[in-house]
C-alpha cells in the first residue's frame, strides 16, 4: 500500500496539520518508506489463546482493574483558578476564537494567547 | 550513593561553557540546603526528564508548542522524589514528546554524548543519560516507550531500567503512547538505578494503569548472585549482521555468568521480526490521538488563523517538529477508515504474538533473557536524521519489552570502537529483582576485569 500526495493532504487535514507543498512531497516519500516497512505486518494471524503463567497474579499488559472509588484529582483541590487566568461558573474563560460571531465574543476577556 | 554540594553551579558552568552538552533545558534555583536532609534520597542530586510535570520549573517536552508551559500540578514520581528528600537539580533535554532515538528531535537543540561530542547520546531520554554519565547528577528519571531509557543508557555507559508496565505511576508524565509509556530510572550503578526505582514505584490511584502490588527491595537485589538462574539467549537478537566486537562483549558476559552458576539456554522468540513494524504503527497511532490536545486552545503556544481550523493548523504546524508531525501523520493514516484493519488491527495481533513469545519462554523455565541493548554503539550526530527507518531500527532490541509490558534493564558491558555498549536483561512481569541481580553481577564482573 502506497500513499500519494492527495492522500497525504487528506491525512494532514484529518490531523489538523497545515503542510505546504514541500512538506507534502517530503511526507509522501517518508510515509511510503515507513509503510513499506509496516507492510511486513500483512497477513499476521491473531493468537487468541495466551499461554498461562505460573504466577496467578500476573496481569501482563492488561494491568489490574481499577477500584470503584474515584479520587478527586489533587490538581483541582487547589482551585480551578490555578489552571487559567479566568473562570466563570466552573468553566475556563478563553480568548475569543477566530470566526466566532461578535455576539458570542462579548463578555470574553481581552487575553492574547 | 554520592551527594555533592554546589552541583547546580558546577552544571551551569559546564553546560554554558564551550564544551556544554545541552543536557539540561532548565536548572533549578534551589540548592541542596533548600531540600530536606531526611529520606531515602536526602539531598541526592537528581535530574528529571522534561516530560514530567514539576511546579517549580516549566515542562516543555522539548517542544516549541509547550515553550515556557508550567503545569498546575506535579507528577506523582516527582512528588515521591521530593518526599524522600531528593534535590531535583533540573529538567533534561529529550526528543520532542519522547519521539526519537538520538535527542536530535528536541526543539531546543541536540544533546551531545559525553564520551564523544560528535555522537548522539541516544534518546529520547538523552539529556538524562548524558547528565548521569557526565557526573552532573547521581541519578535521573527518564521515560521509556520503545527503549528511551535503555538505549541512551547504553550509548552513554550508564545503567537504565524500564520497569513492568503499571509498576510506576504515569500521572503527570506527558502522554506519548499510553499503552507503552513507562517512567524509568538511570544511575551510575545498578544499585543507584534500582534505589531510585524503589522510591518512585508503587500504586497510584491517579493512574488507572498503575497496579496495586507491593514493591520489592530492588536496591538490595543488586547485590544478589545468579547461581541456579536460567538465562535465555534469544537467537533473533544475535543475527549474523551483529557487530562482531559487540558479539564478543556479549559472549564474554554470558561466559562470566555461566562461571558463576547460571545456566545458559538458547531460545527462540519467533515473532521478534514483527516488533519494529508493530511498534511504528501502534506508537504513532496512540500519539496521533494523545497529541490532538496541542491545538492552541488549551496549552502553550497559539498561532492565529483565519478561522478555528486555520488556527489549529497554524498552531500545530509551527509548534510541532518534523518527527512529531511524521508520527501524527502515520498514526492518523493507520487509524483512518479503510486502513485500520490492515495496519492498526494487524499491529495489535502482532503485539499479542510478541507478548506470547515471552510468556512461552518464561513458562518453560527461563528466568531472564540476555541480549545486546542496541545493535551497535552511539552513532554520529546527523547520520540518521534523514532516514526515519534507519533511526527506528536503533530500537530493534528494546521495543519488544514495551510491547509485552515486561521489565528490562541495560547495564554497561564494555566498549566497542572506544564507545560504551550495553547488555539488556529482560525479566517476566513484576520480576525486576531477577534482572537487577543479573545486572549487578555483570557490573561486578566488569569492575573486576578492569582492575
Amino acid at each position: 500500500m502506497r500513499v500519494d500526495r492527495d492522500e497525504v493532504r487528506r491525512i494532514a487535514d484529518l490531523a489538523r496539520l497545515g503542510i505546504d507543498d514541500v512538506e507534502v512531497d517530503r511526507l509522501t516519500d517518508e510515509m511510503n518508506r515507513i509503510l513499506e516497512y509496516a507492510n511486513r505486518l500483512r497477513g499476521v494471524e491473531g493468537e487468541p489463546e495466551a499461554p498461562e503463567m505460573n504466577d496467578p497474579h500476573d496481569a501482563g499488559v492488561s494491568g489490574g482493574t481499577r477500584s470503584i472509588e474515584v479520587e478527586r484529582p489533587d490538581a483541582l483541590s487547589d482551585g480551578i483558578a490555578s489552571f487559567a487566568p479566568q473562570e466563570a461558573d466552573g468553566f475556563f474563560v478563553v480568548p475569543p476564537l477566530p470566526g466566532m460571531s461578535e455576539d458570542r465574543k462579548r463578555g470574553q476577556p481581552e487575553v492574547d494567547g | 550513593m554520592q551527594a555533592f554540594r554546589g552541583a547546580v553551579d558546577r552544571i551551569r558552568e559546564a553546560e554554558y561553557g564551550p564544551r556544554g552538552l545541552n543536557a539540561f533545558l532548565r536548572l533549578s534555583d534551589k540548592s541542596d540546603t533548600d531540600v530536606s536532609a531526611e529520606g531515602a534520597l536526602a539531598r541526592v542530586p537528581i535530574a528529571v526528564k522534561d516530560n514530567m510535570a514539576t511546579l517549580d520549573m516549566p515542562t516543555t517536552c522539548g517542544s516549541k508548542v509547550l515553550e515556557g508551559y508550567r503545569s498546575p500540578f506535579e507528577a506523582t514520581v516527582v512528588r515521591r522524589l521530593r518526599e524522600e528528600g531528593a534535590w531535583i537539580v533540573g529538567k533534561t533535554n529529550l526528543d520532542e514528546f519522547g519521539m526519537g532515538s538520538s535527542t536530535e528531535n528536541s526543539a531546543f537543540g541536540p544533546t551531545l554524548n559525553p564520551h564523544d561530542p560528535g555522537r548522539v547520546p541516544g534518546g529520547s531520554s538523552g539529556g538524562s543519560a548524558a547528565a548521569v554519565a557526565a557526573g552532573y547528577v547521581t541519578m535521573a528519571l527518564g521515560s521509556d516507550t520503545g527503549g528511551s531509557v535503555r538505549q541512551p543508557a547504553a550509548f552513554c555507559g550508564v545503567v537504565g531500567i524500564k520497569p513492568t508496565y503499571g509498576r510506576v505511576s504515569r500521572y503527570g508524565l506527558v502522554a506519548f503512547a499510553s499503552s507503552l509509556d513507562q517512567v524509568g530510572t538511570l544511575g551510575r550503578t545498578v544499585e543507584d538505578a534500582a534505589r531510585l526505582l524503589e522510591v518512585v514505584a508503587g500504586h497510584d490511584p491517579r493512574d488507572a494503569t498503575s497496579v496495586d502490588r507491593p514493591v520489592p527491595a530492588l536496591a538490595e537485589a543488586a547485590a544478589e548472585g545468579v547461581e541456579g538462574l536460567v538465562i535465555g539467549v534469544p537467537q533473533e537478537y544475535f543475527p549474523d549482521s551483529l557487530d562482531s566486537e559487540l558479539l564478543e562483549r556479549t559472549n564474554r558476559v554470558l561466559g562470566g555468568l555461566e562461571e558463576l552458576g547460571a545456566e545458559l539456554r538458547p531460545v527462540s522468540l519467533p515473532n521478534t521480526e514483527l516488533a519494529i513494524p508493530c511498534y511504528y504503527v501502534l506508537a504513532p497511532a496512540e500519539a496521533s490521538s494523545n497529541l490532538s490536545r496541542y491545538d492552541g486552545v488549551r496549552y502553550g503556544v497559539r498561532h492565529s488563523g483565519d478561522d478555528i481550523q486555520g488556527m489549529y493548523e497554524r498552531t500545530r504546524s509551527e509548534g510541532l517538529g518534523a518527527e512529531v508531525k511524521r508520527r501524527i501523520m502515520l498514526g492518523t493514516y493507520a487509524l483512518s477508515a479503510g486502513y485500520y484493519d490492515q495496519y492498526y488491527g494487524a499491529a495489535q495481533k502482532a503485539r499479542v504474538r510478541i507478548e506470547n513469545d515471552f510468556r512461552r519462554v518464561f513458562q518453560e523455565g527461563v528466568d531472564v533473557l540476555f541480549t545486546p541493548t542496541t545493535p551497535g554503539p552511539a552513532f554520529p550526530l546527523g547520520e540518521r536524521t534523514a532516514d526515519p527507518v534507519s533511526m527506528y531500527l536503533s530500537d530493534v532490541y528494546t521495543v519488544t519489552a514495551n510491547l509485552a509490558g515486561i521489565p528490562a534493564i541495560s547495564v554497561p558491558i564494555g566498549v566497542v570502537d572506544g564507545l560504551p555498549v550495553g547488555g539488556q536483561i529482560l525479566a517476566p512481569w513484576w520480576r525486576e529483582t531477577l534482572m537487577i541481580a543479573v545486572a549487578g553481577t555483570i557490573e561486578r564482573q566488569m569492575q573486576e576485569s578492569e582492575s
